[in-house]
């Protein structure tokens, strides 16, 4: 089950170290966000963060073969936890998103992706295609993708749902499905759109409405867009300086440990240290994206570029919230936002990453 | 294990495909660096000012207003303490109950509609008072503090003015009415007009507040400037014993001028009013006030115009000098009345004064003589002139109610009442009756004029300000002849105010003309209607007593113009009135 543990100097130590930064810039942002204070957030993430290594480092080193062998397995306890979740979820906040697992409020939805992305690798791995992939072959995971979204946008969490739908489909693009199909569902969605629209709830076309408006409701939903963008753009060029951010530190900013935890990073450090946050992640994801070239086997390489992909993703997304230019759906910052099911995932997301980048492919792998 | 090793070609897909992902995640990264430039580099001063709004607050507090002082640096408009309950949103969400709890418990007569309304959008942590506690409600409070957790007692200021004598002079103060003022202000009077020389600048408590309002820590404070005070050339002991000789059941005023620099040293009005029940918000006493029909409020000596009577007739006498009509010798024979045309023009002596002279008319105020007189002036002459001599003027002295009377011209009948202007009316105005309306500073200022040789100093209220001349000198020759026969009118026998320098030979000797201004002039027709024969009637058409005089006759210093409205003669009622007021002046160097 475990490769040999000195496997583990085989890191790629970049990569790791790009991590521990990112996730101390995040510690140092909490911090701020506090007010100056390790107390209520920093304290307790950097306390998971511990409590997480040891699995962190169980995962690296972890034979490849068994994450092969039981991604079927991965999917199906996920599939079990959602539904467990709608069931007798904890609720907070209007949403049902929350299982109590061993004393920890877990977010199931934050760990489907993964489980999806293993199981369709698998999936797109035993195919085995030729050339190009057509429909019929595309159809299972992209109706698994399906079923995942729709059990997570009824908690209702829109925000996982779409990340968790649009990682879906990145596999199936990455995997190689024929060009034709992608374009065809984009103008489709594209015409039914105002169908859509009627299928959300009020407060999501709320949510939308002011965020292509948001003097609409200045001190009600659009708050948090308007306040948001008053800290960002207070920062300006070398932004105010550690823990002299004055919207996050007066509390102007809502949800600020959490989803806009970028404006208060982007207060402080101004547009220096934002441009310089976006080029870590872009490293960040960019350093299993060059390894993959040098893989030939397909599992190998969809895991590690779209597990990649899904923590730069996540990282747009959010800061597009932040800076206003995409609705407020919810989506966290990996590895700055507050929250425990959020870290833990993307942390087995690196050491699934740190993993497969060690990978010899020389050896016989999944038989 | 073969089976699984891929194509050459699908791999080649694969990263065909990373690229497209890749260039998608370059393309929304470069998205977002452009709005972040946008908003952090183009747009920064925007937002920059935008969180500055966001947290800092201003929390004014309030000056103290300056002070107004009489010209020796009595005390006449100062700031007191007072307390208010204050309710503080954010220390009870029930504050609302508490306030009715605090209704219950001391009776305070609340509108709790109009309180709701203002409190529903007011700050948590901004006090708002509800009302002023006195003292009795205070110690009922303590008492029972630990019921309320939301109201506090503040201390606060309010004006304060401790003679009530002066408040025709001073005003009182008013509740704010723009947005942009936070604090009582001047509504009435020099409170009024010296708003800014007196309110001051408010200090401010900047502070840094978090996005409910809540003060996190005050960031820098700009201490409260007390504003300017006043001082008055009015003098408290002359403006109080003046007041004590105005006739408590009459309207009247007295004004004291200097002649030297034009300060006015006392100002009466009969009835007065206690400034001081604005500030106490005394609504009761407050309305009763304004529906009063004496009109407490207004200020006689200032916006009370009257017509001046005899005292008007030193104008047509230097009218007459300087266009040689007359002079010492010229004498008329009064046999009681004149005729012009049809018409008599009856003097005040029936039988008629005899031989007349200037010196004599003016002594004994002939007016047949100045009818005579009259009949070769034209009016527009004795406009200008009265015009040069302070009358038909607006003195801009601070008070409220500015206003200039009336003198009559050609001109002016023309335009108001569409009529010629008959010669008759010329015999009329020459003795002051007819159309025209003088206040008592205004025949003050005539006298000052008079006495100053025709450039006469403007009176003033503010001791600051420099003393300024206006008008014309005027031959003194006349001059001396005018002031001649002023003096005899009080110092030689058979003069109109003779009896003052019997009754009081101690007292200081004084110059001065009495009047006797008639109300209303009543036809023949109304004289048998049954609203004249009443008593109320007669009352209210009784003449107005005046007297204009002056101290010391020989090198005057003083200045005393008294009405006294319905008051009968000059000579008994005002005339007396002044010379005591000129006396006490000049005896106590006022």
């Amino acid at each position: 089950m475990f490769k040999e543990f000195k496997s583990l100097l085989n890191l790629n130590w970049i990569y790791f170290f790009i991590l521990l930064i990112i996730f101390w810039i995040g510690e140092i942002n909490l911090y701020s966000a506090a007010g100056g204070s390790f107390d209520p957030w920093a304290s307790s993430q950097l306390i998971r963060f511990l409590i997480f290594l040891p699995l962190f480092f169980g995962i690296i080193i972890l034979e490849p073969k068994f994450i092969f062998n039981f991604a079927e397995i991965f999917l199906i306890i996920i599939f079990i936890g959602l539904i467990t979740t709608l069931a007798f979820g904890y609720t907070g906040m209007g949403a049902t998103r929350w299982i109590r697992i061993a004393g920890f409020n877990l977010q199931v939805s934050e760990f489907s992706k993964i489980a999806l992305i293993i199981f369709m690798a698998k999936y797109f791995h035993k195919l085995n295609a030729e050339k190009t992939i057509g429909l019929f072959k595309s159809i299972l995971p992209l109706m698994v993708s399906c079923i995942f979204f729709v059990l997570v946008a009824i908690q209702p969490d829109l925000g996982t749902a779409i990340i968790i739908l649009a990682l879906g489909l990145v596999v199936i693009f990455y995997a190689g499905i024929k060009l034709i199909y992608p374009i065809l569902s984009l103008t489709i969605i594209f015409l039914l759109s105002p169908l859509l629209w009627n299928l959300l709830k009020p407060y999501q076309q709320n949510r939308i409405q002011i965020f292509l408006n948001p003097d609409l409701d200045p001190l009600g939903k659009g708050y948090h867009i308007i306040q948001s963008k008053i800290a960002i753009g207070s920062g300006g060029l070398k932004g105010n300086g550690f823990l002299e951010g004055s919207q996050s530190s007066l509390d102007f900013l809502p949800e600020k440990e959490t989803d806009f935890v970028f404006a208060i990073f982007s207060e402080q450090f101004g547009f220096t240290g934002s441009i310089l946050l976006i080029l870590l992640f872009f490293v960040l994801f960019l350093i299993p994206v060059f390894k993959t070239f040098k893989l030939t086997q397909l599992f190998n390489k969809i895991i590690l570029f779209v597990l990649s992909f899904k923590i730069f993703f996540e990282f747009l997304i959010n800061i597009s919230m932040t800076v206003g230019i995409l609705p407020v759906v919810g989506v966290a910052l990996p590895f700055m936002s507050y929250g425990g099911s959020s870290l833990l995932s993307n942390l087995i997301i690196c050491a699934l990453i740190l993993n497969f980048m060690s990978i010899n492919e020389n050896k016989r792998m999944f038989s | 294990m073969e089976k699984n090793k891929i194509s050459e070609d699908s791999i080649k897909i694969l990263n065909r495909r990373s690229f497209i992902i890749i260039s998608i995640g370059v393309l929304l990264s470069f998205i977002i660096s452009v709005r972040l430039f946008s908003l952090q580099v183009i747009n920064f001063n925007f937002y920059k000012k935008k969180s500055v709004e966001n947290k800092v607050s201003i929390k004014l507090t309030p000056p103290i207003r300056g002070n107004i002082y009489d010209s020796k640096n009595n005390l006449l408009a100062g700031s007191s303490s007072l307390y208010e309950f204050v309710v503080f949103k954010y220390l009870n969400k029930d504050y609302f109950r508490e306030i009715k709890n605090l209704d219950l418990l001391i009776k305070l007569d609340l509108n709790f509609d109009k309180i709701k309304n203002r409190l529903k959008n007011y700050n948590d942590y901004i006090g708002f008072s509800v009302k002023r506690a006195k003292w009795e409600q205070i110690v009922k409070f303590e008492k029972n503090k630990f019921k309320f957790n939301s109201i506090k007692i503040i201390e606060s200021k309010k004006r304060y003015y401790p003679y009530k004598n002066f408040s025709h002079v001073i005003g009182y103060m008013g509740q704010p009415t723009q947005s942009y003022e936070h604090y009582p202000k001047g509504v009435f009077h020099l409170e009024k007009s010296y708003e800014n020389h007196l309110k001051g600048t408010p200090g401010k408590v900047f502070s840094e507040v978090n996005a409910k309002g809540k003060i996190i820590r005050e960031t820098s404070i700009e201490k409260s400037i007390k504003g300017n005070d006043l001082y008055l050339t009015l003098d408290l002991n002359l403006q109080n014993y003046s007041q004590s000789l105005l006739p408590p059941d009459k309207k009247g005023s007295v004004i004291v001028l200097s002649v030297i620099d034009g300060s006015i040293l006392s100002m009466n009005s009969n009835p007065t009013f206690d400034a001081q029940i604005f500030e106490d918000r005394e609504n009761n006493k407050i309305n009763e006030f304004l529906k009063d029909e004496k009109k407490p409020l207004l200020n006689r000596a200032f916006s009370g115009f009257y017509p001046p009577g005899s005292v008007f007739k030193p104008i047509p006498a230097l009218l007459g000098l300087q266009r040689n009509l007359i002079n010492t010798q010229t004498e008329v024979f009064c046999k009681g009345h004149s005729s012009l045309g049809d018409r008599n023009y009856y003097c005040w002596k029936k039988d008629g004064h005899g031989k007349v002279n200037l010196k004599r008319a003016i002594k004994e105020s002939c007016d047949v003589f100045f009818y005579e007189l009259a009949k070769k002036i034209n009016i527009d002459d004795i406009a200008i002139l009265s015009t040069k001599l302070g009358l038909n003027k607006e003195y801009d002295i601070g008070l409220s109610n500015l206003g200039k009377g009336l003198i009559p011209d050609k001109k002016w009948k023309k335009a108001f009442l569409e009529q010629s202007w008959y010669q008759g009316e010329t015999l009329i105005t020459s003795i002051g009756q007819g159309y025209n309306l003088t206040s008592p500073l205004q025949l003050a200022t005539l006298y000052s004029a008079i006495l100053n040789g025709g450039k006469y100093p403007i009176p003033k209220l503010d001791k600051k300000l420099p003393t300024k001349f206006i008008g014309k000198k005027f031959n003194s020759e006349h001059q001396k002849i005018l002031i001649n026969a002023l003096n005899s009118v009080v110092q030689e026998p058979r003069g109109t105010a003779y009896k003052l320098s019997i009754t009081n030979p101690e007292f200081v000797k004084i110059g001065g003309k009495t009047g006797t201004s008639q109300v209303i002039r009543i036809k023949e027709s109304e004289r048998e209607d049954d609203l004249y024969k009443s008593k109320e009637v007669e009352e209210r058409f009784k003449d107005h007593s005046v007297f204009v005089g002056y101290a010391p006759y020989d090198k005057p210093k003083y200045i005393a113009s008294v009405v006294i409205e319905n008051g009968g003669s000059g000579s008994a009622v005002a005339a007396p009135i002044a010379h005591k007021i000129l006396n006490f002046a000049y005896k106590n160097n006022v």
